[in-house]
């Protein structure tokens, strides 16, 4: 019942045509269920039955074709059923009660039908209009600058409020003969413009400027300060990093020159004494000779560093070798302690060698250092998959040493962070690592690490294989 | 072998120890090494030395907790090494009984000296009280609470004679602000340092040698850690 009443105050009429035909049909059929009727009820009394006609007609098409539909129910009770049947009576007063109350009861009902049906236009043009804004403030709030939203934003406006066209600008325009200019303002300040097609109904005009602007410029005013509070914090924490990181560079300073330079100072003290031993001018010559290296590693290390976060560290790529490589890194850090293993026919890797290098010397080292006397393995494969899209040359550094917890996994890669605890730092320096990750990705692969706690920990490099 | 003075060595870093080991031993000492902590107090335990110089950063603890150990059964000099940027951990050091400290890098000549000094101190403090100590022109007679610079005599209030007083028995010593504010005030007084550089530049103005180009002959200050009376 509920939906046959909607359907009679769905918000658009029928046409006009199938209202009239309604009316002539609707009065036809009254005519003939009052006939089988007079045999229960006396005649004048079943005038009623044409308010049916009359009610649907006025609901449906308002008031005029209700009176029409009145009209016609009064002379056709007049004509078939009011005695004299079959002939126009004027002076009886029964008529004119019967027209009185049919055109009454088609203005009534009418009118009550009008109401209900605005409120219900009304409704679902706000209902589409708070589906709008929901949707905007999704699409105006979700993170993307919004000069790249601005297009989609206002293209699902037109479809929403069935527009002709909209533009949602930045900036101030003028309209012209072809469009409706809508300023958007936060206060006195100019935000930008909603410009819609000139053919935009009169009623639509309205709509715009009485309820989607207000929203459409708090929403474009929120979002601008979105985007500006979100480039603030990006630099302060841009800033907050750039902090921490010289003050661990200062830390690092402190605490690696200071070990190796207060080793060498005192070798070289004690190297002038006279009586020392042969075996130990050896040894103070090597201590000085390896914490010189040490240090200069460590320089280099910090050179490489600040080129890798100035983004100035760009590989200079050409075919090569990765048993190459790896050789050199090993002899870099003298062999001993270490498990080489490479597949035969490895193919060739487009990379920066110098750079791939150092990220195997530092991973290499820092595998060695924590793996307590162990023999690190290292070993070498491609990984060929179909397609050869995904074809990667992958390099595993497994030692075993103590492992890393699964919290500091990640966090091994920061620059200046040491594994273990905050004032055990040992011998390295906490760039290691960061580098080793940095020069990899500049050359396209990734370096991760899988560990777990007291079974050790492997360190694996993948290059992507590109077709020669 | 038996005559030489033993010192304990505490450092992780195996290179620093080998240069250690070969000028402490040419300086006449016997040198027995530890790399770590639990180490350290073994040897202590087993060959007890005569001093004892411990890095603060270790790989199983810190030269602080070290030092603490150490103390609870030795009043052996203890010399703690440091890297610039630890000063917390330095005056945690010393407050745990460390007699001085030396920044890395340091000469090893400086090292030398330092620990002859604390063990010079340290044998002059079990020889007994001394009731006059004279120092590079000054006086100090601490029975009579008088002080005499060239033999003019200087007139100190109370609280300044105190800091003078602790300052010199703990000569070539590092007192920390702590240290000090708790000797001559007590202990309710520990974190009062303005109070303490106030009496120290007033002690200074009457001690002092003037013209000396601002810098103490006397007193020394160890920025941010405390003072120390120059030997």
């Amino acid at each position: 019942v509920l939906r046959a009443f909607g359907f009679l105050l769905s918000p658009t009429s029928p046409s006009r045509r199938a209202g009239v035909l309604t009316a002539l049909v609707g009065v036809a059929l009254c005519t003939l269920i009052v006939y089988p009727l007079k045999s229960i009820a006396p005649v004048v009394s079943l005038g009623v039955v044409y308010l049916l006609a009359v009610l649907v007609v006025s609901v449906i098409w308002g008031p005029w074709l209700g009176a029409l539909t009145g009209v016609l129910s009064a002379a056709a009770f007049n004509f078939f059923h009011l005695p004299p049947v079959g002939r126009f009576t004027v002076k009886d007063p029964d008529n004119w009660v019967a027209l009185a109350a049919f055109l009454v009861v088609a203005a009534l009902t009418s009118s009550v039908a009008e109401v209900t049906r605005a409120r219900t236009r009304e409704a679902l043009e706000r209902r589409r209009e708070a589906d709008l804004a929901t949707e905007m403030a999704r699409l105006l709030l979700r993170g993307e600058s919004l000069a790249e939203v601005l297009p989609t934003a206002a293209a699902r406006m037109a479809h929403a409020l069935e527009l002709p066209s909209a533009a949602i600008v930045m900036e101030a325009v003028e309209p012209d003969g072809r469009s409706v200019a809508f300023p958007l303002r936060e206060g006195d300040h100019r935000l930008g413009t909603l410009v819609v097609g000139a053919e935009t109904s009169e009623r639509n005009l309205h709509r715009l400027q009485e309820r989607v602007v207000p929203a459409l410029e708090a929403l474009v005013s929120a979002a601008l300060e979105r985007e500006d509070l979100l480039a603030g914090v990006v630099e302060t924490a841009a800033l907050r990093q750039a902090d921490v990181i010289k003050t661990a560079l200062l830390r690092a300073v402190s605490h690696d020159l200071r070990s190796p330079l207060t080793a060498i100072s005192a070798a070289g003290e004690a190297i002038a004494l006279a009586g020392i031993s042969a075996a130990e001018r050896e040894e103070l010559a090597a201590v000085i000779v390896g914490e010189t290296q040490r240090l200069s590693r460590l320089v280099e290390n910090l050179l490489d560093l600040s080129k890798l976060e100035a983004g100035a560290a760009q590989p200079r790529r050409e075919w090569m070798s990765v048993e190459d490589v790896l050789g050199a890194a090993l002899e870099d850090l003298a062999p001993e302690g270490f498990q080489l293993s490479i597949d035969r026919d490895m193919p060739l890797v487009r990379a920066d060698s110098a750079q791939l290098e150092r990220a195997f010397v530092n991973v290499l080292e820092n595998a060695r250092r924590h793996s307590g006397g162990h023999p690190v393995s290292v070993r070498a494969r491609a990984v060929r998959t179909l397609g050869r899209s995904g074809d990667r040359l992958i390099v595993r550094v497994v030692d075993r040493g103590p492992g890393i917890p699964p919290a500091q996994v990640e966090r091994v890669f920061e620059p200046f962070y040491r594994a273990g605890t905050a004032r055990g730092g040992r011998r390295g320096s906490g760039l290691g690592l960061a580098i080793a990750r940095g020069f990899t990705e500049a050359n396209g692969g990734s370096l991760h690490v899988e560990s777990l706690p007291g079974q050790g920990a492997t360190f694996v490099f993948e290059l992507p294989l590109e077709s020669a | 072998v038996s005559g030489q003075p033993r010192v304990l060595v505490v450092d992780d870093e195996l290179q620093i120890l080998r240069a250690l080991r070969v000028v402490l031993r040419e300086a006449g000492f016997e040198v027995v090494v530890a790399q770590s902590a639990s180490e350290a107090l073994d040897l202590a335990a087993v060959r007890p030395p005569r001093a004892a110089i411990v890095d603060l950063v270790l790989p199983d603890g810190d030269g602080v907790e070290v030092t603490r150990r150490l103390r609870e059964w030795s009043e052996m000099p203890i010399l703690v090494l440091s890297a610039v940027g630890e000063e917390e951990q330095k005056v945690r050091a010393l407050e745990a009984g460390a007699d001085d400290y030396i920044t890395k890098p340091f000469g090893a000549r400086e090292l030398v000296a330092r620990l002859q000094a604390t063990l010079r101190r340290s044998e002059g403090a079990r020889a007994g009280d001394e009731p006059t100590i004279v120092v590079d022109g000054m006086e100090i007679d601490l029975a009579a609470r008088a002080v005499r610079r060239d033999g003019e005599p200087v007139h100190l209030t109370p609280i300044e004679f105190d800091l003078l007083r602790v300052l010199v028995r703990n000569r070539g010593r590092l007192m920390t602000h702590r240290a000090l504010l708790g000797e001559v005030w007590g202990p309710g007084y520990a974190d009062d340092v303005q109070a303490l550089r106030t009496h120290i530049a007033r002690l200074r103005a009457k001690i002092e040698p003037e013209g000396s180009g601002g810098r103490p002959r006397y007193i020394v200050t160890d920025p941010g850690v405390g003072y120390r009376f120059s030997l």
